[in-house]
């Protein structure tokens, strides 16, 4: 099981830098349909998945593989005690994670918050260069994964966001 | 400074060789590996492993901010570049300097020179070592066949910036000239961002002879003999062996006092390989460049010298000098690797990433096997091809042909394909056996298929 998901998480990074269009496998009875129109769908309409759903996949499953193999993992949140329908902001890159815009004022958000897709969550810093991450996902930030100033790792849940 | 916290930038069987030695010496590890790498063996070994970014390299391992980052945060004072991805880039070296990490290879500005090919011929003409008779830039068609009527034919045109036989190619005449000329330009400019191209005599019976080195970096330099790594296939290596038996005595005796002249005209620091195309027909040697980093094919250097490279790496890289004088270094037996990689052989070596179902290497006196494979690995695609190093040792290189035969005869491997078979080919072969090939050998003989060469 842990080997199949290992499979699908490569095949999606296989896709993710081929630049190729759609990606149709079919491996043991395990078919999977990946496109980058997020309307696409599988010719004979028996996978109505979207590239979209596809791609949660391996995000979902990876910190449960990095508890596994890592002697001194990081502050990886349990993905156990949250509800099935929330949905994780995970960082694109290791680096330095901060809350809010510069020292001394307000963090991007605070659990409770409204936000939108395009809202910045928060900031990643790798050797003083800056980016942000946005929520990528509409709905009420409920949980923060990670304290100001931590080193996160790629993947690593940084936000839950509930789209309900 | 004692080394206390080590960073690993790399990954694959070069990763586990070095937490290996660094956990011996007593120094932790912090290993950065990709998404794709995270239930590798080296992240099960290291004292810590942190996810740098996703599988594709340029958003992991060759991405030297987040390296530097990752080394940073995690507390490292120290960090081993491995080979290939970032270890011969200068800025990887020097921005290690910049933020009080010590390095583990040579100078930036010692890599920035010798990284140049031209810089390195430079370097070879300013202590006295000789190089195959060339030119220098060369910038037109019309003065790449000035200078091939000057040289004689054959000649070889290189990359300036090159390696791994990108932007390489050989011409016989004119015509060849007229052919190549601008796509080694361009491939040259797409691999490396430097279109510059130089030339030099083809020599027709070739071997490819190496010197590891190992320097203070104030112009000590040991050197732990010579390596012979004849067979290549497009200038990538196959198998390699220690000593190198085809060479004269007295011949590698010069070849290592021409290495360890050039590298101790550097004050080089750290390890380093210095390789040289040997003439056959002339018993001469001619510079090539050198490595400034560990080689993939050390291991038959420590087999022969029973010496750490890698403890030795960390030794010198902690500041602690080069207690070693070149009388200790005692060279005996003879030992032979050969790559394992997840390609076929007999399919043009495409490559053959999946999962490696049953993994039972060989075991048994004179065997070493440096990899981090095993059962259920899966062998992803995004990285080179390699994963292991078989390396065996015996009294002579007789017995060493023996028990590299047995050992490939016993690897039970089922999964990718892999150039197990070719491997067996070669060492089977009277040529190889007779030591009697070129660098061309391999490829001269045509394609493989399993049942031998067609």
């Amino acid at each position: 099981m842990k080997g199949k998901t290992e499979d699908i998480a490569t095949l999606v990074e296989l896709f993710r830098s081929s630049g190729w269009d759609e990606m149709h496998v079919e491996i043991d009875g395990v078919q999977m349909f990946l496109s980058t129109d997020p309307n696409a769908r599988l010719g004979d309409g028996s996978m109505p998945r979207t590239a979209a759903e596809t791609r949660a996949a391996p995000i979902a499953a990876a910190p449960a593989a990095a508890m596994a193999t890592l002697a001194v993992a990081p502050a990886a949140p349990a993905a156990v005690d949250v509800p099935a329908h929330w949905i994780a902001v995970s960082a694109p890159n290791l680096g330095t994670f901060y809350r809010a815009p510069k020292p001394g004022v307000p963090p991007f958000v605070e659990v409770g918050m409204r936000v939108e897709a395009a809202t910045d969550v928060c900031l990643l810093e790798v050797m003083k260069l800056f980016t942000t991450v946005k929520a990528g996902q509409g709905g009420t930030v409920r949980r923060v994964c990670v304290n100001d100033a931590d080193m996160v790792e790629h993947g690593q849940t940084l936000f839950y966001i509930d789209p309900s | 400074m004692p080394i206390k916290r080590l960073f690993v930038a790399n990954r694959g069987e070069i990763a586990v060789r070095i937490i290996r030695t660094a956990k011996a010496l007593g120094i932790e590890t912090v290993l950065g590996v990709s998404a794709a790498d995270r239930g590798s063996l080296g992240a099960e070994m290291a004292s810590r492993t942190v996810v740098l970014g996703p599988a594709p390299s340029a958003k992991s391992y060759l991405d030297v901010n987040l390296i530097v980052h990752a080394a940073k945060a995690t507390g490292c004072d120290a960090l081993h570049p491995g080979y290939g991805f970032l270890s011969e880039k200068p800025i990887l070296s020097k921005m290690c300097a910049d933020e009080g990490i010590i390095f583990v290879g040579p100078r930036p500005e010692t890599i920035e020179s010798l990284g140049d090919k031209l810089g390195g011929r430079a370097m070879a003409r300013a202590a006295n070592v000789q190089t195959v008779p060339g030119t220098d830039h060369i910038a037109t068609l019309e003065d790449a066949k000035q200078a091939a009527r000057q040289l004689g034919y054959p000649v070889v045109m290189k990359a300036s910036a090159g390696g791994g036989g990108r932007g390489m190619f050989k011409a016989e005449d004119d015509s060849a000239l007229d052919a190549s000329f601008e796509r080694a330009s361009r491939e040259a400019l797409a691999a490396f961002g430097d279109s510059r191209l130089y030339m030099e005599r083809f020599v027709t019976r070739a071997r490819h002879v190496e010197v590891q080195i190992l320097g203070d970096g104030e112009g000590k330099i040991i050197h732990f003999g010579e390596r012979d790594c004849t067979v290549q296939r497009r200038y990538q290596k196959l198998i390699e062996e220690a000593p190198a038996t085809a060479v004269p005595e007295a011949t590698r005796r010069r070849l290592h006092d021409a290495a360890v002249r050039l590298t101790s005209h550097a004050r080089y620091r750290n390890a380093g390989t210095v390789e040289f195309l040997y003439d056959v027909d002339r018993d001469d040697f001619y510079f090539i460049e050198v490595n400034s980093r560990i080689q993939v094919e050390h291991p038959v250097s420590e087999e022969t010298t029973g010496e750490d490279l890698i403890a030795w790496q960390l030794r010198v890289a902690a500041g602690e000098g080069l207690h070693l004088e070149q009388e200790q270094i005692k060279i005996t037996g003879h030992a032979i690797e050969i790559r394992v990689n997840a390609e076929d052989p007999s399919n043009d070596y495409a490559p053959s990433p999946g999962r490696i179902t049953e993994w039972t290497p060989p075991t048994g006196v004179g065997i070493r096997l440096d990899t981090h494979a095993r059962a259920g690995y899966l062998v992803p695609p995004f990285y080179d091809s390699m994963i292991g190093k078989l390396i065996v040792r015996g009294a002579d290189r007789a017995e060493a042909l023996e028990r590299m035969q047995a050992a490939i005869a016993a690897f039970r491997l089922v999964g990718p394909k892999t150039t197990l078979p070719l491997s067996a080919f070669v060492v089977a072969h009277p040529d190889f056996r007779d030591n009697r090939i070129t660098t061309r050998w391999l490829e001269d003989l045509g394609p493989f298929n399993a049942a031998g060469k067609v």
